[in-house]
Formats: structure tokens, C-alpha cells, sequence
């Protein structure tokens, strides 16, 4: 039965291209534990997940926006953007760091909700409205710092966010955990995360059958937005200063950490666990090719074979029947 | 003397899952002639029209154009040969201007230049040809009105060396003077040699026009006379034919107070000052042919068609359309195109049938209630039957049927007091259409109002109180589904009557 046997072979691809990249992950660990000494001990662990935390808290509001179908590219924009704002008015301004903090946070809610607009009721493709979006904020971040680092004692106030340990385990390693739990909850128990995965499927038949799909994506973008506004706030904190490139580094890894992690980009796919894993795998290879003495050139290559790759497995797992 | 044939098909057979669309069907098209297909939907004409144009290819059977055998493996090909196709939904580019559109494929060049003085000449020749040397040559096409457009697309099958030109449908969407024009462009082609197959649901036309005329009903070739020997009646009578008419249950008939209405609907020229109403259990059919607005007259009252003026009352209360007010007031619909509207083909029978519920079996914040998600499900599933393996199934594993029956289960589970249903048993196998069909009958029974837009006059006959009749966008007549018949039906269908009341 040849039918039989391509539908087998369907199945093996799609379990592949699902999980696969955590059998890559896998095979990395035990070559880096193997090769080197530093890498398997405690102290280096939690670096990769500290330097992971910003990354994949960023990822799960791209993950709610790429289950819609959708992209967003301004996130880490979103980032420097909020981060300046929340650095200025402590430095600058003395503002205490939790109005501080809130007005960073609403800040990227608002832009967030702004994308939503200009996604739904404007109807500009999601991909451009917010590379245009990017542009506007990285802009006004150099505006508005005319290139100079902001940087002043009044940041020590929040170091704890990205610098702070609760017993032996760093603060942010806990707020990524946290936010994780939550939102595979969001996403897999309630009404909310169902209708993303059905807006994901089909957003006409989703809203024949009765869903406010623009009100959804709307929400989507605009808490991806205050999840990108707190990460700015974390940013700020594990440097201790803001500069308008701050949110710079951050570009790639969201969007290679989503599609990686088996996010489909046509939506209505994947795990939110699987986004953790990956962004976390992500970090191990930056780290272990630092660990291994690669040069800086070398890893941006890496990086973006890693994003094509990703892109493939996305291809190959949800090649249409 | 042996006739002189351009075009004969013997013994065309092609099948899709499930439907014989051409079933031995054999006739021949005399050379210089308008020759004329009618049918009602679903009899294989838009089959034999994408075979003949190279769209489509026939299981079996044979093709003789020219005198040799005629098998074009595409489109370009099948123009090659000199057959060229107008249909309904013009083929051409609206960013381009008139010329680049008359010579599209044909470009005149010198060395693979373009070279534009022949090209517009050309184009002036054969619009002159046409009598339409008032069509702007550089305008874009896409800023011309329709006839202008179809006139256009001619332009461009002469050029092509056309013999064998087909026309699907080409008045639908014109005025009386623009008829008129075509029609003497139709009739000087055919003193030049160029024959015409006139595909029309206008029966006047056809005895306007065509020397011949053939019927198709249900994919077989019924037959094939001189105009002249024919009448409106006795084409409806072939087209109809006597069907085997399934057992339908009969009709509820206790019917309550009124529960919907519609007043003077119009959409641009679509649909135009629609009424009617709906009485608890009571089942409503709308009809018409393909094109009459029926089908965006059912969307409209979703809110899946943009409306300019009229009104519709839910329960005496005025109702602006939109799907997601429509669930809040028990106002259920069930799309033509299941897969693509009416089903969520990657996510499970569960989660498809409790969608428009999920707010009603889940907790504060949100969380949903698994176990009255699965009871909800299962309970739907019992009820319709629907072949699955397991609730989690995906959707996109089932049978077209069973599909079916998903998309209308989820709002069977919340209880809908009106079901806005179109062509619902479009594509589906005798069992289950009749499953569908007591199911509707059970519904009514139960005093829920049924919208059922078909364009199946037996089961509009079978289920309906009350049929409402579009041709053109206009409602023809309401009749009654107790004291008409099929023939009255196509009659109105056809705009050969008009109701005179009101």
C-alpha cells in the first residue's frame, strides 16, 4: 500500500521536525559537557538560562501573535524603546522604579495595541506594519538619547529583576518559569487560548462561528507589547543603563526561538513548551561557541543558518497534503 | 450530404468523487452556427466547458475539432487550436491597458522587442472589426465597464485565430442595450465563419440567438435540436426531467409566531429590495440560479456580505448581521464551503463541535470544562451520527458527509433557534443528504426557523413552507412549498414569470 507508506512517512517527518531540534539540543549538551569543563556545572547553567530569560519571555508574546498567523518584527524595538523610557525617568527624573517600571510596561502595551490596529481594522500586513512600527521606535530611541548611554545609579534600584538570586537560583530564571506556567495555562485550559488556536486555523471560519477575531488579535499584539515593555525593563536592569541599540541583539533570537520551538508560521500550531526549549537551546549554542572559542563572525553566520534551518523544519512539517 | 462539423464529442464520460459530471455525453456542433448548452446546476455544462478548453481532461470518450482528434493538455494549448473561452468571471488584467490585453501571448516583436505600433494596430483592426472602435486603446482595462470588457476578451480570442468560440454565460451582468450590442457582434461572427457555443440560463436568448440548442440534466446528454423545434416549455421539461424524489418526512405544521424578518435587502445590484419572514418552525428556502444573489443574500444575513439599505428583525428586535451578535441570539449558519468556512480541519471533532460554547462550559476566567467539552461532543455525535473514530479526531480525516454534519453539530450544541443553512447538501452522498434532510424536518418539528438557500428544487419541495424565488437579484415570487412544483419553481427561476401581487 504506497499510500499507506506516505502517510507513515508524513508522520516521521512531522514527529522530526516537531521534536527534532531537542535531539539536536541534546546532542550539543553531551559534545559541549564532553569537550569542555566549564560547561556542565552549575554556575554556567544558570548563566544560559539567565541570558535566556529575556529572550523567551519576549518569544511567548511572538508565539501568541505567530499561533494567529501572524509576525511580529518590532518587538525588540518594543524592547530598547521602553527600556530607554524606564532608565530616563529613573535617572533623569528621579521617578521611584515602580511607576517607572509600570509606565515601561504600558508603554509597550500600547504600542503592542497600536500594531493590533494596524493589523485588524487597517488591515496592513502584519509583517510590514510592525517593521515600519520597528523603524519609528528605534528612531525615537536615537532621538531621544542622541546616542548616549543612559546609565545612573538610580538603576541599582532595579538590579534585582536581572541580577537578583532567590536562594541559589537568579531571579529572572524564576520569572521565566513563571511566566511559561502561566501561559501554557492561558493557552491549553481556557476559552482565551482556545480561540487563538482556532483563529490560528481559520480565521473566517473561527469568525462565522462567532469569535471576535479581530478583538483577539488585537489583545494578542498588545500583550506581546507588555510583555516586550517588561523585558525592556529587564534589559535595563541586567545592564545596569540603557542605550537605543539595547534592544538590538534581541531581533533574531525571537523570531528564530518561535519558529524553532514548531510554532507554525501559517498559525494554529505548536507548544508553548517547545518555544522554551528552543530559545534556551538557542542561548547554549551562543554560549557553548563562546565556550569553545568561536569567533564573534563565525556565530552570526550560525545564527542565521539556524533561523533557514528552522524555517525548513517549519516548511517540511506543515508541507500540505 | 454529410454535415459539416467543426466540433464532435462521442462518449465523454468524467467522474469526481462521488458525481458522474459527464456521463456519456456525445453530440456535434454544425460549422458557422450559435449553438446553444442549457441546463440547471449540476447538469456537467461547466464540465464540458473546462474539457474543452483544455482545463480539465475527460476519463474517456473522444474529441473531434477540425476533423483530427482533439486533446489539448491546457489552457494555451486548446487556444492554440483555436478554441477560446469567455467566462463568466473575465480572464484579464485589469493593470494593463487594451492593447497589452489584446495581444497577451501574441505580442508582435522584432527580436523579442516589443513592438508597439503593430500591436496597436492590430487591436484597433479587430476592435473595428467589432464595431467598438470607441474603446479606449490605452485605457486600462481594469477602469472599463463590464461589456467594454467582454468585448475586449472577444477581441483577444480573434486575434488568436478563434474558430470555435465559448461563451459562458456572457449577459449575466449586462444591461438591455449592452445585450443588444453583444448580440450583433455574436451574429456578425457567425457570418464570418466563427462558431459559437452560447452557454445561458436565459432561455429568451437562446431563441434569440442559437440554431441549435443542447441539454444536458445530471450529466447526460438529454438532446440536441434546431431551435425551431423547440419551446420554453419543452427545454424546462428536459432539463428537469422526472427525478426519483426521495421520501421526505412531511412538514411540521405547527407553526408559531414570527421569529424573523428580512425588509427591503438590497446589496448594489446583486440583491435587490429582499423581504420575506419567518414564522418558530417554520423552514424558508431561498432559490435561484447561480448568479440570482441567493447564495450572497444567505451571507448577507450573517453579516458575511456588506449591505447598503433594508433591515432584519430577530424576535421583532432590529439585527445588525454579524456572526458573533448572531450566536448571542441563537442564530446559527452552516457556510456553502465547509472546509474553508464552516470547519477548523486541524483541530478535533470535540473542540470543532464545542466552539460557539466554549463560553458556556467553562469557569470564571476562562477555564474550560473538559469533561462538559467531551459530554457536549459526544452528545452531538450520537445525535447526527457522525462516523468518527474518536472525538479527536481531526476534522480534516473525516468524510466529506461527516464534515458536514460537524460543521452544522456545533450549532445544534448550542441550542440555535434559527439556522441559516446554504446548499447544505452540496457534494455529499444520497444517505446523508437524507439524514440532513430529517434532521431540518426535526429541528422545525421542534420549533426552530430554518433559512435553507438550495439550489436542489427536490429537496426546496421536500423541506420548505415557503420558497423565495430570486432571478437576477429580484425576488420573482414566494410561493408556497405546499401548492407549487418544480416546474413553477424554474419557471420563476428562469425570469419567465413574475409574480404580479404586491
Amino acid at each position: 500500500m504506497p499510500s499507506q507508506a506516505k502517510i507513515n512517512f508524513q508522520k516521521i517527518v512531522e514527529i522530526i521536525g516537531e521534536n527534532g531540534f531537542i535531539l539536536i539540543f541534546i546532542i550539543w549538551v553531551v559534545l559541549l559537557s564532553s569537550t569542555t569543563s566549564t560547561f556542565l556545572n552549575s554556575n554556567n547553567i544558570f548563566t544560559v538560562l539567565r541570558q535566556a530569560a529575556i529572550v523567551s519571555i519576549i518569544a511567548i508574546g511572538e508565539m501568541l501573535i505567530m499561533l494567529l498567523g501572524g509576525m511580529d518584527v518590532s518587538l525588540a524595538a518594543v524592547l530598547g524603546f521602553s527600556g530607554i523610557i524606564a532608565a530616563s525617568l529613573m535617572v533623569n527624573y528621579n521617578v521611584p522604579p515602580e511607576l517607572a517600571g509600570l509606565v515601561c510596561i504600558l508603554i509597550g502595551g500600547l504600542i503592542g495595541f497600536i500594531n493590533g490596529i494596524l493589523v485588524t481594522i487597517v488591515r496592513i500586513n502584519a509583517v510590514i506594519a510592525t517593521l515600519g512600527m520597528m523603524n519609528v521606535l528605534n528612531g525615537m530611541a536615537l532621538a531621544y538619547t542622541q546616542g548616549k548611554t543612559i546609565v545612573g545609579p538610580q538603576l541599582d534600584q532595579i538590579a534585582f529583576l536581572s541580577r537578583g538570586y532567590i536562594g541559589a537560583i537568579p531571579f529572572p530564571v524564576i520569572l521565566m518559569f513563571v511566566f511559561y506556567i502561566v501561559f501554557y495555562i492561558i493557552l491549553n485550559k481556557t476559552v482565551f487560548g482556545a480561540h487563538i488556536y482556532a483563529i490560528g486555523n481559520n480565521d473566517k471560519a473561527s469568525w462565522l462561528a462567532g469569535i471576535k477575531v479581530d478583538r483577539m488579535k488585537i489583545l494578542a499584539f498588545t500583550v506581546a507589547g507588555f510583555l516586550a515593555g517588561f523585558s525592556g525593563l529587564l534589559q535595563a536592569s541586567r545592564q545596569g543603563s540603557a542605550t537605543s541599540s539595547m534592544g538590538n541583539e534581541f531581533l533574531f533570537p525571537i523570531l528564530t526561538g518561535v519558529i524553532l520551538g514548531g510554532i507554525s508560521l501559517s498559525g494554529g500550531r505548536g507548544r508553548i513548551q517547545n518555544t522554551l526549549i528552543a530559545c534556551i537551546f538557542l542561548m547554549t549554542i551562543t554560549n557553548g561557541m563562546v565556550l569553545l572559542g568561536i569567533s564573534l563572525y563565525v556565530q552570526g553566520i550560525v545564527s542565521g543558518l539556524i533561523l533557514i534551518v528552522a524555517l525548513s523544519l517549519d516548511r517540511l512539517r506543515y508541507r500540505r497534503r | 450530404m454529410k454535415a459539416d462539423n467543426i466540433l464532435s464529442l462521442s462518449k465523454l464520460h468524467r467522474s469526481f468523487p462521488g458525481v458522474k459530471a459527464l456521463d456519456d455525453v456525445s453530440f456535434e456542433i454544425p460549422r458557422g452556427t450559435v449553438h446553444a448548452l442549457v441546463g440547471a446546476n449540476g447538469a456537467g455544462k461547466s464540465t464540458l466547458i473546462k474539457i474543452l478548453s483544455g482545463a480539465l481532461a475527460p476519463d474517456s470518450g473522444q474529441i473531434i475539432f477540425e476533423d483530427k482528434v482533439y486533446f489539448p493538455s491546457h489552457p494555451s494549448a486548446a487556444i492554440k487550436l483555436g478554441v477560446s473561452t469567455i467566462y463568466q468571471e473575465l480572464n484579464l488584467l485589469p493593470s494593463r491597458t487594451v492593447i497589452a490585453n489584446i495581444n497577451i501571448g501574441k505580442e508582435p516583436n522584432r527580436f523579442g522587442f516589443l513592438d508597439d505600433r503593430s500591436a496597436r494596430e492590430k487591436a484597433e483592426k479587430v476592435l473595428g472589426q467589432l464595431n467598438s472602435a470607441g474603446i479606449p486603446l490605452n485605457a486600462f482595462v481594469g477602469d472599463l465597464k463590464v461589456s467594454e470588457k467582454q468585448i475586449v476578451e472577444i477581441a483577444k480570442a480573434l486575434i488568436g485565430q478563434c474558430k470555435l468560440l465559448i461563451m459562458d454565460e456572457p449577459t449575466a451582468a449586462l444591461n438591455e442595450v449592452e445585450i443588444n450590442a453583444l448580440f450583433k457582434i455574436i451574429k456578425d461572427l457567425k457570418t464570418e465563419g466563427v462558431t459559437i457555443l452560447y452557454v445561458s440560463h436565459r432561455l429568451k436568448e437562446i431563441f434569440e440567438l442559437a440554431d441549435n440548442v443542447t441539454v444536458l440534466r445530471d450529466g447526460k446528454h438529454v438532446r440536441t435540436l434546431p431551435v425551431s423545434q423547440v419551446t420554453p416549455d419543452s427545454l424546462i421539461n428536459d432539463m428537469i426531467g422526472r427525478k426519483i424524489l426521495g421520501v421526505f418526512p412531511s412538514k411540521n405544521n405547527e407553526l408559531g409566531d414570527e421569529l424573523f424578518r428580512v425588509e427591503q435587502l438590497t446589496s448594489s445590484n446583486i440583491f435587490k429590495n429582499v423581504s420575506f419572514s419567518a414564522q418558530r418552525g417554520e423552514v424558508v428556502a431561498i432559490t435561484g440560479l447561480a448568479g440570482s444573489g441567493k447564495v450572497e443574500l444567505g451571507k448577507a444575513l450573517i453579516g458575511d456580505w456588506p449591505v447598503e439599505t433594508g433591515q432584519i428583525f430577530l424576535q421583532g428586535k432590529k439585527f445588525k448581521p454579524d456572526p458573533s451578535r448572531a450566536k448571542s441570539a441563537r442564530f446559527g449558519y452552516m457556510p456553502e464551503d465547509r472546509k474553508k468556512e464552516g470547519v477548523l480541519e486541524e483541530l478535533p471533532v470535540r473542540r470543532n463541535i464545542s466552539l460557539p460554547s466554549l463560553s458556556e462550559i467553562s469557569r470564571i476566567l476562562g477555564f474550560i470544562l473538559f469533561n462538559k467539552e467531551t459530554e457536549m461532543a459526544q452528545r452531538e455525535v450520537d445525535e447526527l451520527d457522525i462516523k468518527t473514530p474518536s472525538l479527536m479526531q481531526l476534522v480534516r480525516n473525516l468524510s466529506g458527509g461527516n464534515q458536514q454534519k460537524v460543521s452544522l453539530a456545533k450549532w445544534l450544541a448550542t441550542g440555535s433557534k434559527i439556522l441559516l443553512l446554504i446548499e447544505p447538501t452540496q457534494g455529499i452522498d444520497v444517505g446523508v443528504k437524507f439524514e440532513i434532510y430529517k434532521l431540518i424536518h426535526k429541528l422545525s418539528s421542534q420549533g426552530a426557523t430554518i433559512i435553507l438557500v438550495s439550489s436542489e428544487i427536490s429537496e426546496i419541495l421536500g423541506l420548505a413552507h415557503q420558497i423565495v424565488v430570486l432571478h437576477n437579484g429580484e425576488v420573482q415570487a414566494i410561493l408556497n412549498g405546499d401548492h407549487t412544483n418544480e416546474e413553477e419553481i424554474l419557471q420563476f427561476t428562469f425570469g419567465q414569470k413574475k409574480e404580479k401581487s404586491k
